[in-house]
């Protein structure tokens, strides 16, 4: 029984470890929480923010929509919006359609940033979606 | 460690596990087995006015997607094999699938209806997460479906893969 169950926790806690230690793009360092970035936008202290949608809509005001990232053409979109943006300023890039680990649109926006020079770069944190993480939290939105 | 405790701390973790995995596969604390369905009214994918109530006597699978959805456009090939399947008691008015899209764009939304071959009916009110649909149904995450009966009652939550077929298959036949 001692046996079964330590092959049972270590399953379970393997399983756990896997997930969480995938590679990203980004550090946790350079998440902004959604907390922080609707408090930036309520204050109005968003003038040395840029925020863009890399997603499939723009539900943040003030944001510069793109589009999904995982589409060539958008990326080339984003990458030539970035050109004329100051490497100093924050940006802030945020999908939304999904949680992290299904969204097609986070990495190559974010790499992005990073290959670019952008020494402020940050990807909201939306652990579930923009519904979830950011509307049915009643923070500032489009429409 | 003693062995109760053992059995205490692995049943915690197991509990912890099952509590995050319910969370990701995106079930609702909004609807029940055994509620109402909550109204959908919104256009067609040809702009004609749609309303669930409208397939009252039918048993029902909303299917909610997305193109921007790769795990919900994976499922749609099962969906397909589901409606030929069934395209009998579809035609006498028995059975029907419903996806329901929560694409923004109109263009990306009829691509992947094309490219896959979608014969069953598609609605949205092209809102992205925005929309009601995805308020009032509860909805954490996609893919997601709900099945109602002819009263429009919710009678399955959430099933995918040989769940959703073998569900069908004691419902319909």
């Amino acid at each position: 029984m001692k046996y079964i169950l330590a092959v049972v926790m270590t399953f379970l806690f393997v399983t756990n470890s896997v997930t969480a230690q995938k590679a990203e793009p980004w550090t946790p360092k350079q998440l902004m929480s959604t907390e922080d970035l609707a408090k930036k936008i309520e204050n109005k202290q968003t003038d040395n923010l840029v925020i863009i949608s890399i997603g499939p809509d723009e539900v943040i005001p003030g944001t510069i929509f793109i589009g999904p990232a995982n589409n060539k053409d958008n990326l080339k979109k984003l990458k030539s919006k970035l050109k004329g943006i100051s490497k100093d300023k924050e940006v802030v890039i945020y999908c939304g359609c999904c949680p992290f680990d299904r969204c097609p649109n986070v990495r190559p926006a974010f790499t992005a940033l990073k290959e670019m020079g952008f020494k402020n770069a940050r990807l909201l944190d939306i652990p579930h979606n923009i519904k979830v993480d950011w509307l049915d939290k009643d923070y500032p939105s489009t429409d | 460690m003693t062995f109760q405790r053992i059995c205490y701390l692995s049943a915690c973790f197991i509990a912890f596990n099952l509590i995050v995995i319910n969370c990701i596969q995106g079930q609702t604390p909004t609807l029940k087995i055994g509620q109402k369905a909550p109204q959908i009214s919104v256009l067609t994918i040809e702009g004609k006015p749609f309303k669930l109530t409208d397939l009252h006597g039918k048993i029902v699978l909303i299917d909610f997607w997305a193109s921007w959805c790769g795990p919900c456009v994976k499922e749609q090939p099962l969906l397909k094999s589901i409606y030929e399947k069934y395209s009998a008691l579809q035609k006498a008015g028995k059975f029907e699938i419903i996806g329901v899209s929560f694409d923004k764009s109109r263009a990306d939304w009829l691509r992947t209806v094309n490219r896959q071959k979608i014969t069953w009916p598609q609605v949205s009110d092209l809102k992205y997460w925005k929309s009601s649909i995805a308020k009032n149904y509860g909805i954490q995450l996609l893919p997601f479906n709900v099945i109602i009966d002819g009263q429009g009652t919710i009678i399955a939550l959430n099933l995918h893969g040989k769940e959703l077929e073998q569900f069908l298959e004691q419902k319909l036949n």
